[in-house]
């Protein structure tokens, strides 16, 4: 196939996705002009170039539409949804064509019949009786699809659902092969290509210089310094060109939900946030079919019929949001459905009557443990099961296709409020930062987004920290008692308990909502890891989700934390049971936020929001200067304003005069990151603490907005508002 | 690496020559085609992995992949090696995978003429009927013939044959002494 053949196709395609958009979009909003011109360049591109490439069907079929979409266009026909499926019909059968000629390198005549009877369809949509050339028979099959059409927005008959049940099912065929054609071309920007080889040029530099030097000579340290910044920069390019607009994704969604809804009687609008959310292209097409699944099971089993809806007092209308956005490294996918939510006690009931768990074990489970039986790989198989649960077909086959990439999955469901599926994914699978760990003489790789925090136990220190219910150990962490994992022990490596007197290391892990510490016998350096992938045989085992070439040459195995978990029985911590979740959980988020507390006037608890307090310096106090009364203090080339509710500098002043050494704390605020024009220095006697706090009452009234909360169980107050002093007071002594 | 029974290349007729790279395990000869040998890597490391099925030597580092090596020895039934050991990259065309092959040590390449192949006895266990293709009449005694695509890491865990090794596997070994 010539390239321009190839360039083609895949303009063609990308035209033909953009028209799948604007069809949908069109039907429920029919007057927008924009749409209507959007979907006729696109039929008319194709038909343009097919006539110079010499591929006769297609431009038949493209002209056909575009004749169809012109009157459209000129007024003289009305969007309706006959209409909308006759489009999508064309769509569907230029997107064939193209196939294969993707295929064969030829558009073939082997199904041209259909063909004449598609542009017949369409002449009639236009109100046009078909041209004399075509045969009666033909003609008679024109008007069965006609009826068809017509009749299925009417009526419900199962045998009509039965007849339309088979468009979607090719359009799901055709978009799964344009899709395959598509994933052998990417658009790049060629500002990142650019970059690209001027970093590839920079690395073939720095090469010939390290091979000029040899290993003892003095600038040898910092080419391996440059060598390291330039394949850091390089990384990150490439990356950037991987990254897709999850939007990509969601196009082919309203199309589907718009077939599915029909075929299930379901009035269901799509909405969709976040689509511009970059995703690595290779994820993207790993969860592609995951998320399918989930969409179709949101408006399949999600969503009830309008009747009922409307008993229940919802809108008639249902409503399936798709939402990505960014959240701690990687990237959340939402599917939410205001739907009837899932039964829980339907699902015990299922899962003790499929032998997955006992009365026993039911009777002990909390909600979101019997939300996560529908993972289940047995649950999933009766189809019964769909129509009591509201979901569970093949849901252990979304969680195993998602953690396959290093995702994981959570449902949560509200009877009768609706169902959110989340998938959450890392930004890329191909490199993890990770901290590499040594236990029972073998290296290990645990993923840096599943660790938070190290923790050291010396020998000495062993039996204070370290206790014992019957065999399981816990280890007492600011007061909250974790569950003490052995990795030698678990993995069953021959430990030899040599060397005792060293102590151990801990690792605080969270996955899946356990949170255990592993023990280890050392800790190596944190690595940026490439993931190799595991052959089947070991992938089995579970508990490894990769292994890595380390910078020394030896391997690791990369720990699935999740998994581990499970192995060693960590169960996932009930949310109401711990200290500081109670806040998190129970409280709406916009309640409830993370505070820096910190006090000014003596006795007096104060707050700022977190995310406010950019720094926190330690200043000495001769730095501090006054104009007209007001503390200043000069700060990275800028003036900062410092506000000094609680008297503290005077006090230090006076302190100094006595001849001590005197040091404010300012908290540097705001900047122009946060919405305010200029940083504020805000003076204090003691910065206390950082925790997460509720509002319990907002004063908008007084001089300063005021605004009271609990952080701690103490009363602390919340400021916001610094009010900054008018700019040119001060701004004239710079 | 030397050469062995090239000599006697003249004897074999080039239709029916087969080239076979010879490698041992405890005391015995075996070989593998060389048409499916990759690279020899001679006494390079491999890293355990544990829980692993007991036919699984660990994994390798092989040209910016990770592959799954498997233990003759293993599989043969025989006590783990403490000496030196020898791990050979096998491709498998079907499976489209590579795999390590952890053996005793290396010997050379060695061409034989397909007539001097005896098919397996009937005596044989089911994992030795499994694991090989016969035997060749050498000078020197036998030289068993292994089936390397059978050696495939996921198609012994397939099998189900070497599961447990608990009984000793004894069966395996081609002429019991």
């Amino acid at each position: 196939m010539d390239e321009l053949t190839k360039e083609f196709l895949a303009e063609s395609q990308e035209g033909l996705d953009r028209m799948e958009r604007c069809l949908t979009d069109l039907e429920t909003r029919p007057g927008d002009a924009g749409l209507l011109g959007e979907i006729f360049r696109a039929v008319h591109t194709i038909k343009g170039t097919t006539g110079f490439l010499g591929f006769d069907r297609l431009e038949k079929l493209a002209h056909a539409g575009e004749h169809l979409l012109g009157s459209l266009r000129d007024g003289r026909l009305v969007v309706t949804s006959d209409l909308i499926s006759g489009l999508l019909r064309l769509m569907d059968g230029l997107r064939a064509i193209l196939a294969l000629i993707e295929e064969t390198g030829g558009e073939g005549t082997r199904s041209g019949d259909e063909d004449g009877e598609l542009i017949a369809e369409l002449a009639l949509l236009n109100g046009e009786m078909p041209p004399e050339d075509i045969d009666p028979n033909l003609l008679h099959a024109v008007v069965d699809v006609g009826e068809t059409v017509a009749i299925v927005p009417a009526a419900e008959d199962a045998s009509k659902i039965s007849g339309m049940s088979s468009p979607p099912a090719s359009a799901a065929g055709n978009s799964e092969r344009s899709a395959a054609g598509n994933d052998k071309t990417l658009r790049i920007d060629v500002d990142i290509l650019n970059r690209m080889m001027n970093l590839v040029g920079e690395l073939v530099l720095t090469r010939n210089q390290m091979l000029q030097s040899d290993r003892a000579a003095a600038n040898f340290p910092e080419l391996a310094r440059r060598l390291d910044s330039v394949t850091a920069d390089l990384r990150e390019t490439v990356m950037q060109a991987r990254m897709q607009p999850v939007g990509n994704l969601f196009g082919k969604f309203p199309r589907m939900v718009r077939d599915l809804a029909r075929t299930c009687s379901r009035d269901v609008r799509l909405e969709y946030t976040g689509q511009e959310t970059g995703l690595d292209k290779s994820l993207l097409e790993a969860i592609k079919d995951p998320l399918t699944h989930a969409v179709r099971n949101a408006v399949d089993h999600g969503i009830e019929a309008p009747a009922d809806r409307v008993l229940a007092g919802k809108p008639a209308q249902g409503c399936v949001r798709l939402r990505a956005f960014h959240q701690a490294g990687s990237v959340v996918i939402e599917v939410a459905d205001d739907g009837t939510g899932i039964a829980t006690e339907r699902v015990l009931a299922k899962a003790i009557e499929r032998n997955l768990i006992n009365a026993e074990q039911a009777a002990g489970m909390s909600e979101r443990e019997t939300l996560q039986l529908i993972f289940l790989p047995g649950f999933s198989t009766a189809a019964a099961v769909t129509t009591v649960s509201g979901r569970g077909v093949g849901m252990d086959v979304v969680r195993a296709n998602v953690e396959k990439v290093g995702g994981s999955v959570e449902v949560e469901s509200r009877r009768g409020e609706g169902t959110t599926l989340r998938l959450r994914v890392p930004l890329t699978l191909a490199i993890v930062p990770s901290l590499v760990v040594r236990s029972g003489g073998q290296s290990f790789a645990l993923p840096q987004s599943a660790l938070v925090e190290l923790v050291d136990i010396p020998q000495r220190e062993y039996a204070r920290v370290v206790q014992q219910i019957g065999s399981a150990e816990l280890y007492r962490l600011r007061d909250r008692l974790l569950p003490m994992v052995w990795l030698d022990r678990l993995l069953d490596l021959g430990t030899n308990h040599a060397e005792p007197s060293h102590g151990h290391y801990m690792a605080v892990l969270e996955a899946d909502g356990c949170r255990y510490g592993l023990v280890v016998d050392d800790l190596m350096s944190p690595e940026e890891i490439v993931v190799k992938p595991l052959s089947p045989v070991l992938r089995e085992i579970g508990l490894f989700s990769g292994a890595t070439v380390l910078g020394n040459g030896t391997l690791a195995l990369i720990l699935d934390i999740g998994a581990t978990a499970a192995r060693a029985g960590v169960k996932p911590i009930e949310e109401e049971n711990t200290e500081t979740g109670v806040g998190k959980a129970a409280i709406p988020e916009a309640a409830s936020e993370s505070f820096l507390i910190y006090e000014d006037r003596a006795r007096e608890r104060a707050a700022l929001p977190l995310n406010m307090v950019e720094r926190i310096e330690s200043v000495a106090l001769e730095r501090i200067e006054y104009v007209g009364g007001r503390p200043l203090l000069q700060y990275r080339g800028e003036l900062l304003a410092l506000k000094d509710q609680g008297n503290v500098l005077p006090e230090l002043e006076a302190a100094r005069e006595q001849g001590s050494e005197a040091q404010a704390t300012v908290l540097i605020c705001g900047g122009s990151g946060f919405g305010h024009e200029r940083r504020v220095g805000i003076v204090v006697r003691q910065v206390l603490d950082v925790s997460a706090g509720t509002l319990i009452e907002r004063n908008a009234g007084g001089e300063e907005q005021l605004e009271l909360a609990l952080v701690k169980e103490k009363l602390t107050l919340i400021r916001r508002e610094f009010d900054v002093s008018p700019k040119t007071a001060w701004q004239e002594v710079a | 690496m030397k050469i062995e029974g090239c000599n006697n290349a003249d004897e074999v007729q080039e239709k029916d020559a087969v080239s076979l790279c010879s490698l041992f395990a405890g005391e015995e000869t075996f070989g593998i085609d060389t048409r499916k040998i990759r690279e020899v890597l001679g006494e390079s490391g491999f890293e355990r992995v544990p829980m692993s099925p007991e036919f699984i030597a660990g994994v390798v580092p092989y040209r910016g992949e990770v592959l799954t090596a498997v233990n003759l020895r293993a599989l043969l039934g025989m006590e783990a090696s403490s000496g030196a050991c020898c791990v050979l990259v096998i491709e498998d065309d079907e499976a489209a995978e590579r795999f390590g092959l952890v053996v005793d040590s290396v010997g050379g390449v060695v061409t034989v003429s397909r007539r001097a192949l005896e098919t397996n006895p009937c005596t044989l266990g089911a994992r030795g009927k499994w694991l090989f293709d016969g035997a060749y009449k050498m000078d020197g005694g036998l030289m068993v013939r292994l089936n390397p695509q059978r050696l495939c890491p996921s198609r012994l865990s397939e099998t189900g044959l070497f599961r447990k090794s608990a009984n000793g596997g004894t069966d395996a070994s081609p002429d019991r002494r």
